[in-house]
């Protein structure tokens, strides 16, 4: 397999985006992304297009994503597909351009997620994201992506002895990140003594989906993120220049039941194990070889769930080492130096892009201050999608 | 001649799906039998559509929460929902209307509107105190 | 104070509220937010954070501050009958002011709540000051509640489950725009109080002192790029 490497990334800032159109920002990185590659005026080298999104059809009234995207950024005639994995359509999309370079068929792919929630009130928001579950057995009830962190976080607490503090510690560590990060859609630090321990807390950081509180659910998000890649042993790395290649040493996804009560045991993150499981398989990688991460963590609880599903930390004992600091970004094993979703903000379709971004910005020690890990070799992501059942896991690595 | 009797059904059920071959049950219905492959087809046409055996009664509480964000359409404060395993090993998901859970506890499985549609209501799971 | 004939009649009749005794909060941030009733000689400082709003649609910043703005200088000016102004401050600077008032002993008009800093839920804590305010302090019954956009319908309609009093419309309707209007009642907020009223009393004299200066804010995140003129 051809070894295949990030060029070029591209991000907005991820916030209330809601005045623009869905194109215009994931334009707007796509650009980003062409410029860092140091090819805005040589983006017809460009041979496919892959495009993450998941709401367009159902919030912003619009379908063909990637067909429009190609024309907004001037890329014509390049090949272009909308890849919809739920909130794993980014690191999906990022797959199937690994895919597409790695088989021999292209040289270089532009990778864009994006997307924009926030045009619709909240509720609608999360009466979209519910689609993901099961029609009939599921989305009828109004059971929601939040109400299945409920349920899991109380089983996780019953079963591993979690406390809603580890949570907070954890709001508090992505806060803190995020804080750093200018892209991030809460830049705003808390404080354990706020959000879980003082006088106010249970009123400022109230309950959404018992124990799930506040503070352990992301943000409605708007944004983007591009990626761009080359076939290492292509002729065209003679445009990229600028910046020292990443390469992404490994990728692999799984599925799971698509009913939660499906799940032998819902506490098994069967997907996160063998997503990451290939992942490292194709890099031949393991856990420990990992200097950092970026962790799906639409509900806090998932970053310490995923943590140990990729062999981080043994099952049950992720928040033994947070409450040591181990994940924090002086730790001996970072994550979420971004701010997470947490912090960061979860535009669904640009997530999984989002995440990769982080990855090669701090392989290439090009992070802001206070949140650059330090000597990174290689960095995991993994990217979620449903409630657990289709997850998709990208290694990146520095240059050998 | 009309048949009014489809007026009027209040006795509503949820079914699980029976594979013709093995006998294996699952909900909801699955289009091939996880089991011993069998095929299943909607219309009946081409395949059988499968047995509906009805899911009710006696379960054990596995999992719950309180949800307070609830999406549109659900203008309540809070709902509770659940995930049951009933005594032939099948698990729903569902709505939780008792107010002081604790997980393992016994519920029962009742059948209610759970949605008003245009046109038909759609029933499902209620779990309340035995 | 003598007041002159035609200003007597221009005034309403005043019932003489109870004070609202200050509170203070602590935000997800950490920060402290002074909750206090506003002081007639503070109008300058209230106009001035809430002026640039008016001139923001996006999630009808405009028509609140607006009404609000009119409401303010009526409680100012003495032409609007027994209303009350609450801030909350961090560190001295306005990051939310809520108004309202009382139609008489047992009934309380719910006016307007605006917040100026986000992302840490201020609006929400400043409203409940309000309702505890109404009901716990001065002691009415009932407020009658409104709302201007969908975020405020959502927090308070849902998650306080008020009583719906459509149907009673037109012989009952809220004073802003006439429009139906939803209750408060004294049971409903006990059920409540405690998911929604927080604050600890009484405020450390140190941390208090920082609420004695209001200061309008320099910034808003509503409105990028703003510079206050002078």
């Amino acid at each position: 397999m051809r070894k295949v490497a990030i060029v070029g990334i591209g991000h907005t800032v991820f916030g209330n985006l809601s005045e623009f159109d869905l194109v215009d920002v994931m334009s707007f990185a796509s650009a980003n992304a062409l410029e860092d590659a140091g090819i805005l005026k040589d983006r017809k080298i460009i041979d496919q297009l892959f495009v993450a999104n998941m709401g367009g059809g159902i919030i912003n009234h619009q379908t063909g994503i990637a067909s429009a995207l190609v024309s907004r950024i001037d890329l014509e005639p390049a090949m272009a597909e909308l890849v919809e994995n739920g909130p794993a359509s980014g690191a999906s999309a990022i797959k199937c351009g690994f895919a597409a370079i790695a088989s021999g068929m292209v040289d270089t792919v532009m990778v864009t997620g994006g997307e924009l929630m926030r045009t619709v009130t909240g509720w609608k928001g999360t009466d979209f994201v519910a689609t993901l579950l099961h029609p009939e057995v599921e989305y009828n009830y109004g059971l929601t992506l939040p109400a299945f962190a409920g349920i899991f976080t109380r089983m996780y607490m019953e079963r591993y002895g979690l406390t809603e503090r580890d949570l907070a510690l954890v709001a508090v560590k992505d806060h803190e990140n995020g804080a750093r990060n200018p892209y991030a859609h809460v830049q705003i630090p808390v404080t354990v003594e706020a959000i879980h321990e003082g006088e106010n807390a249970h009123v400022i950081n109230n309950y959404v989906a018992e124990p799930v509180r506040l503070y352990g659910t992301c943000p409605v998000s708007d944004g983007a993120a591009s990626l761009i890649l080359c076939a290492m042993d292509s002729p065209k790395m003679k445009y990229f220049t600028k910046k020292e290649p990443v390469l992404i040493s490994g990728i692999g996804s799984a599925t799971d039941t698509h009913c939660v009560h499906h799940r032998k045991d819902p506490l098994d993150l069967k997907a996160v194990h063998l997503g990451a499981e290939r992942a490292y398989k194709m890099a031949g990688l393991k856990p420990e070889d990992m200097s950092f991460a970026e962790l799906h963590d639409a509900f806090v609880i998932l970053e310490l769930a995923i943590s140990e599903e990729v062999g981080f930390f043994q099952k049950g004992k992720a928040q033994e080492a947070v409450r040591e600091g181990v994940t924090r970004i002086d730790g001996r094993l970072p994550i979420n130096t971004s701010g997470g979703l947490k912090a960061k903000g979860h535009p669904v379709g640009a997530t999984g892009v989002s995440q990769v971004y982080e990855l090669v910005k701090q392989l290439r020690g090009e992070a802001e201050e206070g949140r650059q890990v330090k000597n990174p070799k290689h960095g995991l992501a993994v990217n979620f999608g449903g409630f657990g059942n289709n997850v998709v896991a990208t290694i990146c690595s520095k240059e050998a | 001649m009309l048949d009014f009797s489809v007026y009027g059904q209040e006795q509503q059920e949820v079914y699980a799906y029976k594979c013709p071959e093995c006998g294996t049950l699952d909900y909801p219905a699955p289009m091939i039998c996880k089991v011993c492959s069998a095929r299943r087809d909607p219309s009946g046409v081409i395949f059988s559509a499968w047995e509906q055996v009805p899911l009710s009664g006696k379960c054990k509480l596995l999992g719950w929460t309180r949800v307070y964000a609830l999406p549109e359409g659900f203008d309540v404060k809070y709902l509770l929902f659940a995930v049951v395993e009933f005594e032939n090993g099948l698990r729903a998901s569902g709505r939780l209307l008792v107010d002081d859970p604790q997980t393992g506890m016994e519920l029962t499985a009742k059948v209610g509107v759970v949605k008003e549609k245009v046109g038909e209501d759609v029933y499902g799971f209620m779990f309340d105190r035995v | 104070m003598i007041i002159d004939e035609m200003e007597k009649k221009l005034r309403p009749p005043e019932m003489g509220l109870k004070p609202y005794p200050p509170k203070v909060i602590t935000l997800a941030s950490g920060e402290l937010m002074v909750v206090r009733e506003a002081k007639r000689e503070e109008v300058g400082v209230l106009l001035e954070t809430i002026h640039p709003l008016m001139g923001v649609p996006k999630d009808f910043y405009d028509i609140v501050a607006a009404r609000m703005f009119a409401e303010i200088l009526g409680w100012y000016r003495y032409r609007v009958a027994n209303e009350f102004v609450l801030v909350g401050a961090i560190d001295g600077v306005i990051a939310g002011i809520v108004n309202s008032r009382c139609v008489d002993e047992k009934v309380g008009m719910s006016l307007h709540t605006i917040a100026i800093k986000r992302g840490l839920r201020a609006g929400a804590q400043l409203f409940a000051a309000k309702m505890e305010h109404h009901l716990e302090n001065i002691g009415e019954e009932q407020v009658y509640i409104v709302a201007e956009s969908p975020i405020g319908f959502k927090r308070w309609m849902i998650e306080y489950e008020l009583e719906n009093w459509e149907d009673r419309y037109p012989q009952v309707s809220h004073e802003l725009g006439g429009v139906p209007t939803y209750v408060l009642t004294r049971k409903l907020y006990d059920a409540v109080r405690d998911q929604k009223v927080t604050g600890t009393r009484p405020v450390d004299p140190a941390v208090l002192a920082t609420a004695d200066k209001l200061k309008a804010p320099d910034e808003y995140a509503q409105i990028p790029g703003f510079k206050r003129g002078k």
